[in-house]
């Protein structure tokens, strides 16, 4: 019977479960939509989600936006009561760089569901960057490359980054052995070095830093133009000398003039056209020979671009490529000045500095430098070369007691800036002894082992002498017991070391003293004996009275008979 | 075996820090002779006889600048190259109301990109060296301050006053810029 009651009650609960709850809950089951993602290419910003239950029913989302902390929430335009599982929301006015808030529930009727929140975000760190536009003119042996920010001109997502966007562009022959090359460009840009009569393809794609990198833009194809007469100069240089720049450039043929231009390298990065900014670099126009020669102060410090073209009167050849000329590279190695010192365990320190420095000031690092240290054993050969950043460096372990050589010269760390000084002058060193120091560390710990019980030794004897010269021992040598082996004497001999002061018995005989007083000044050993025992007789008081005086007495009685 | 690559390992990553170490020397000195020409050039830009007071406004430099808050090396990298971006762009405006010498504009925005190009190309640098986790917070702070400040250049269309308020802004900015350039490591 119990078992059946049980059972029972679970039927109904099991029963009343389902029409229980609806109850407690108002009526409502709809759940809030899940997956909540905010996607942003550009200016395009799309909400999606995906429905809580895949039941296909009359529901409809809606979103809100909330700019600032515990502010109304609006409603996102283009995202009201939408039937689909995204919308977009692109009309919303807002800073793309302030924060806001987003909140999503579903609708069926008179239901709806709990709001679903997404976290605080700003439209700058979700957005994607977008292909860009790319508008290609055709060279013989260029491709002028004109590239438009992705995004809405003038404004958007990237109004105030448009300027920072650093294009990379792939570019590969449209036959099939197509070798791509990827290349950094300008927005308006060229792509030199290309075959004429050759089609070629390419695709752009922009990026923002840090970490933004853009999708890329559609395949562009185009073909470059016949070869023309009138080459453009080539391998254009700038070289500093003194007060001023010489620029140079290779050209094959003869009997032509030259036109040379510079351009800041800023308003390439500027979209728009920037073709009527370049200007005239001084004393370069109709120019003979293959380079001309104008003042260092035409340009402050910057980066700027230059291209020259050629003239052979009838036709002119097509501006070069647009060679970077930075001022701050421009400048006149000079080879440095090394010094070596050997050191322990058989190496060589180096030290690097700039003419006119000592060794212990550092290099004045006005300019990246890396250095090209030649390095070669004076009886060999056999050069090892290293590049070294550090003004500072040890050749560890070499072999010892061997003169070893050095040169270095000083080079530009921009590789595109073929820039090197001459080699310095050559410095030899010899190495130390190797091991040295290592057995002499051995050595010097034996000697300090072997040493401390030494000078304990010789602290304990000076201890001793400076401890029997000042403070003596108040015990007699230990011979004595060798002689006086009888117990009385011994007595006698211990206890006169010690101070007692006792009554002493003196028996007087002025003859003696006198004679004591004579014999004092005068020699004479018996007499001095003599009185001296009759002197000591009268003294021998001490403990043991009874032998003492009887001793005494007994010389007494000696000295009158 | 293992000994000898450890040994390896632990020279590249010595090399590698020294290598590091030795740019930001390098680019302290840099960043700190390039601030000082470009304060020199924005103060050379002739000032205005009109009382500007009534076009004064708050810009709100982000605290995170204004209170010179400890940054990794790497963020300094980051946000001086916006702010030299940014400053660089503000100058490319519509610039005609100021009557300002044009070539000492021109060499300001020369000194701004030569800048600028040296900072982006350490950036690459870095970005290809560690995964690092970038203060985007501080970035996002630095954009919206200079948004805030051309939006008011517009909505003042770019008269004199706002130019030299702006001008004001830009010049203490260099100043909060100077202070982060000193906390570079040696």
């Amino acid at each position: 019977t119990m078992l059946a009651l049980l059972s029972a009650t679970t039927l109904v609960l099991v029963a009343g479960v389902p029409w229980m709850l609806p109850a407690a809950a108002g009526g409502t089951n709809l759940k809030s939509p899940q997956n909540v993602e905010v996607y942003i290419v550009d200016d395009t910003f799309i909400l999606r989600w995906n429905r809580s239950s895949p039941s296909v029913r009359n529901v409809t989302f809606s979103a809100d936006y909330q700019i600032h902390e515990n502010g109304a929430w609006l409603q996102l335009p283009g995202c009201q009561s939408v039937a689909s599982t995204e919308c977009n929301f692109s009309s919303v006015k807002l800073n793309v760089y302030e924060e806001i808030k987003l909140r999503i529930r579903a609708k069926e009727g008179n239901n709806t569901s709990p709001w679903r929140y997404v976290d605080s975000f700003t439209l700058f760190e979700k957005a994607q960057i977008g292909p860009p536009k790319v508008h290609l003119e055709a060279e013989d042996k260029a491709i002028i490359v004109n590239i438009s920010p992705p995004g809405t001109k003038g404004g958007g997502m990237w109004a105030s980054d448009s300027s920072g966007f650093i294009y990379s562009l792939d570019i590969w022959k449209n036959s099939s052995s197509g070798e791509r090359k990827t290349k950094t460009v300008y927005s308006r840009d060229k792509i030199y070095e290309l075959s004429p009569e050759t089609t070629y393809c390419l695709k752009v794609r922009a990026r923002l830093l840090p970490r933004k990198t853009g999708a890329y833009s559609p395949v562009y194809c185009i073909k470059t133009a016949v070869e023309n007469k009138l080459p453009p100069p080539e391998n254009i240089q700038v070289e500093a000398k003194n007060q001023t720049y010489i620029l140079k450039w290779d050209y094959a043929q003869e009997n032509v003039t030259f036109h040379a231009q510079w351009l800041h390298a800023y308003l390439k990065k500027i979209p728009g056209d920037n073709s009527g900014k370049w200007k005239q670099i001084p004393n370069c126009k109709n120019v003979r020979t293959t380079q001309c020669v104008f003042p260092k102060n035409t340009f402050h410090k910057g980066i700027y671009l230059i291209r020259v073209r050629a003239s052979d009167g009838n036709t002119t050849s097509v501006w070069s490529h647009e060679e970077k000329f930075d001022t701050q590279l421009q400048i006149t190695l000079f080879p440095p000045v090394i010094t070596m010192k050997p050191t322990n365990n058989a190496s060589l320190r180096v030290y690097i500095s700039a003419p006119g420095e000592s060794e212990n000031k550092p290099v004045n690092h006005l300019y990246p430098l890396i250095y090209e240290i030649v390095f070669w054993e004076n009886t060999s050969n056999a050069e090892r070369k290293i590049l070294e950043k550090r003004t500072d460096f040890t050749f560890p372990q070499l072999k010892p007691l061997t003169v070893y050589c050095v040169k270095a010269r000083a080079l530009l760390q921009d590789e595109r800036w073929n820039k090197s000084s001459v080699f310095s002058d050559i410095v030899c060193e010899k190495t130390k002894p190797g091991n040295t120091s290592k057995t002499w560390l051995i050595a010097g710990v034996c000697a300090a082992l072997f040493s401390i019980p030494v000078v304990i030794y010789v602290m304990k004897l000076l201890f001793r002498c400076i401890s029997y010269v000042f403070f003596p021992s108040s015990k007699p040598p230990s011979t004595i017991d060798e002689y006086f082996s009888e117990q009385p004497l011994r007595n006698l001999l211990l206890f006169t070391s010690e101070e007692l002061t006792e009554r002493c018995f003196i028996i007087e005989n002025t003859n003696t003293i006198t004679a004591v007083e004579e014999t004092n000044q005068t020699d004479g050993e018996h007499k001095k004996y003599s009185s001296q025992t009759s002197q000591d007789s009268g003294n021998y008081s001490n403990e043991d009275e009874s032998t003492g005086s009887k001793f005494s007495e007994e010389f007494l009685h000696q000295e009158t008979e | 075996m293992t000994s000898r690559y450890i040994l390896q390992t632990a020279l590249l990553v010595y090399f590698s820090t020294t290598v590091l170490a030795m740019n930001y020397n390098l680019l302290r000195f840099q960043l700190s002779s390039s601030s000082v020409e470009c304060q020199e050039l924005l103060l050379q830009l002739n000032g205005t006889s009109k009382d500007c007071l009534k076009d004064r406004m708050n810009f709100k430099i982000p605290e995170e600048i204004q209170k010179s808050q400890k940054f990794q090396k790497e963020d300094i990298v980051l946000v001086t190259l916006e702010m030299f971006q940014k400053t660089s762009d503000i100058f490319r405006r519509n610039l005609s109301s100021m009557g300002w010498n044009e070539s000492i504009v021109e060499n300001l925005l020369a000194t701004l990109h030569w800048q600028k190009e040296h900072l982006e190309e350490i950036l690459e640098d870095i970005m290809q060296e560690e995964n690092f986790t970038w203060d985007h917070r501080t970035l996002l702070h630095l954009k919206r301050y200079y948004l805030r400040i051309v939006r008011y250049l517009k909505a003042k269309e770019f008269s004199v006053c706002a130019w030299t308020i702006v001008q004001a802004e830009i010049l203490k900015s260099f100043f909060f810029l100077d202070k982060l350039i000193d906390s570079l490591p040696n």
